[in-house]
């Protein structure tokens, strides 16, 4: 679903974000990506959605080299994937419910189905109650978990995590993390990047570990290629 | 810019039988479906797209109005940049309108030979009639001239001891038009005809006159350029500052997949909105500037027993000035758009 051949990112500063990853991701995956802060986790992730350009070596998602996409062709893109940020990225200014319909209303759905299908995703993260709130006024766990109803309204393949559960305490970051692997158990396709190694290593999934931007491991050792 | 909805329609989506609805389809359940969801059938994207629009005009309205005095600043200053060519091409207008109403203008006065009686300038008036450049000919006898100038000049007994009369037959022509052209071609033949001693055109300020107003209409149209320039670059500030401040709002929109020209929407309406208003306050501007000369302007032509009254713009000419504010802020909003938006990105 997800692979990388031979992908290396050198940022304009002289920085190598990545160097001659190579990974594949099957399809109905779900893999955590592990490694120090600065070791290219979110690079990787930015180059899947297309916020980054690779220097060098090729991308694929879902059968589509990234490097033959134009410009124009990067919106529709990014709507076949849903993406939580560790920081939530939503509108402030925006009820719950809109900051979730926001890729339906992009996507072009009928007002009928946005409600019904944000109205499913906002119960699937237990937050049906909450959905004319601001999300100033929820807490930093219900944050989140509108990320995750956004990210996944709009019925992704793929499912990228940024650190999602980077400023939450144990309890929180395992019922997220239990969602995860609930949309996974589903068909859909999950990356993980975390550094909470204590949480990983109890959900036995395959785990990818970044070192200075190199892949050093490659969980299971399935098709990962690391030169 | 992203579309909120209304109560009612909240209302009808918290039933518990609707958000079962929604569960018994779970999540990235069928692959088919999937795959399918990220691009939307032509006919249901076609209907999103026009709801968008409608979405983003109204939306972007009511933030317009939200900042009252803000957006009343802006329209205010397009009004005004919309007014005064608008102003000036009125006045221009007026102006040849009241060139239009004096009478004969243009006159070519025939002064003939002193030796040609009555009757050969009788003919020659006759003759010159048939010429398709002559409107009238009018014939001034050389004695009821000389009647005419003793009694009006008071030198009665000076000319009464001429010993001849001194003035000549005189023929008094008026083209049928006033062009330059046309005199001019008038004037090259009336020199052509026999008996003709000198020749004047009475009408060289009207020459004058036409090219000054060749040359205001010029001036105005510069200046017009000018300020369009000027209405088109204030919007597109007012629109970059928009942009500016909707900075995150742009970048999760695009995150999340929205394209270029799902974030200009809005904008573009922004500056719709502000240019419609501009027109609207130049149109009303220049409608109450033209009320308020109206009076002073007709007491001065009545003072002159003349009925002009000044021509203000009609409602289609209002309409066309609203339209072309519109425009422009279309076009502001666009360019500054088109510059910026494509700049933004998620980093």
């Amino acid at each position: 679903m997800i692979s990388f051949e031979r992908v290396s990112k050198r940022y304009e500063n002289g920085h190598d974000a990545l160097r001659e990853i190579s990974l594949d991701i099957q399809e109905e995956e779900l893999v955590f990506l592990t490694g120090h802060s600065g070791a290219g986790k979110s690079t990787l992730l930015r180059l899947i959605m297309l916020m980054e350009r690779p220097t060098r070596g090729r991308v694929t998602v879902a059968g589509v080299e990234l490097d033959k996409l134009r410009r124009g062709a990067v919106p529709t893109h990014r709507r076949s994937i849903g993406v939580v940020f560790q920081n939530h990225k939503l509108l402030m200014d925006r009820s719950v419910f809109d900051n979730v319909a926001l890729p339906l209303q992009i996507a072009g759905y009928k007002d009928r189905d946005i409600v019904r299908r944000v109205g499913a995703a906002l119960d699937k993260v237990g937050l049906l109650e909450r959905e004319r709130a601001l999300p100033m006024s929820l807490s930093g766990g219900e944050q989140q978990r509108v990320g995750i109803a956004r990210a996944v309204v709009g019925r992704p393949l793929i499912l990228l995590a940024d650190e999602p559960t980077g400023n939450l305490d144990p309890e929180l970051s395992a019922e997220i993390m239990q969602l995860f692997m609930d949309f996974n158990r589903v068909g859909v396709t999950v990356l993980i990047a975390s550094h909470d190694l204590a949480l990983i290593s109890q959900l036995r999934h395959r785990t990818l570990t970044l070192r200075e931007g190199r892949l050093v491991s490659a969980g299971n050792g399935i098709s990962a290629r690391s030169d | 810019m992203i579309k909120r909805f209304s109560r009612a329609k909240r209302k009808a989506r918290s039933t518990r039988k609707e958000v079962n609805a929604g569960r018994d389809a779970p999540l990235g359940a069928n692959r088919g479906a999937v795959v399918r969801s990220h691009r939307r059938p032509l006919q249901e994207r076609w209907f999103a797209w026009r709801r968008h629009h409608s979405q983003s005009a109204a939306d972007s309205l009511s933030k317009v109005l939200q900042q009252p005095l803000a957006s009343a600043m802006t329209w205010l200053v397009l009004g005004i940049a919309l007014a005064l060519p608008t102003s000036l091409a009125i006045a221009l207008n007026n102006l040849q309108d009241l060139s239009g109403r004096f009478d004969d203008p243009a006159r070519i006065s025939l002064f003939l030979e002193d030796q040609v009686t009555l009757e050969v300038a009788t003919d020659l008036a006759q003759e010159l009639r048939f010429e398709p450049e002559v409107a009238t000919v009018e014939l001034v006898d050389r004695e009821q001239a000389l009647i005419e100038f003793r009694d009006g000049s008071g030198l009665g007994e000076l000319i009464d001891s001429l010993p001849q009369n001194p003035l000549p037959h005189l023929l008094v022509v008026t083209p049928s038009s006033d062009t330059p052209e046309l005199v001019d071609k008038l004037r090259g033949r009336l020199n052509e005809f026999p008996w003709v001693d000198q020749l004047v055109v009475d009408a060289q300020w009207l020459e004058r006159f036409q090219a000054m107003m060749q040359l205001g209409r010029q001036v105005v149209l510069l200046l017009t350029l000018v300020l369009l320039a000027a209405v088109v670059l204030v919007l597109g500030n007012t629109i970059s500052l928009t942009i500016e401040n909707r900075r995150q709002e742009i970048i999760i929109v695009k995150l999340v997949g929205g394209s270029d020209a799902f974030v200009r929407r809005p904008l573009l309406y922004t500056g719709l909105w502000y240019g419609l208003g501009g027109g609207i306050v130049a149109a009303l501007l220049v409608l109450l500037a033209t009320q308020a000369l109206h009076g002073p302007v007709s007491n001065l032509a009545s003072a002159y027993s003349s009925d002009f009254r000044i021509r203000g713009l009609g409602v289609f000419d209002s309409l066309q000035l609203v339209l072309s504010g519109a425009g422009m802020g279309l076009l502001g909003a666009w360019l500054a758009s088109s510059r910026h938006i494509r700049n933004i990105e998620p980093v």
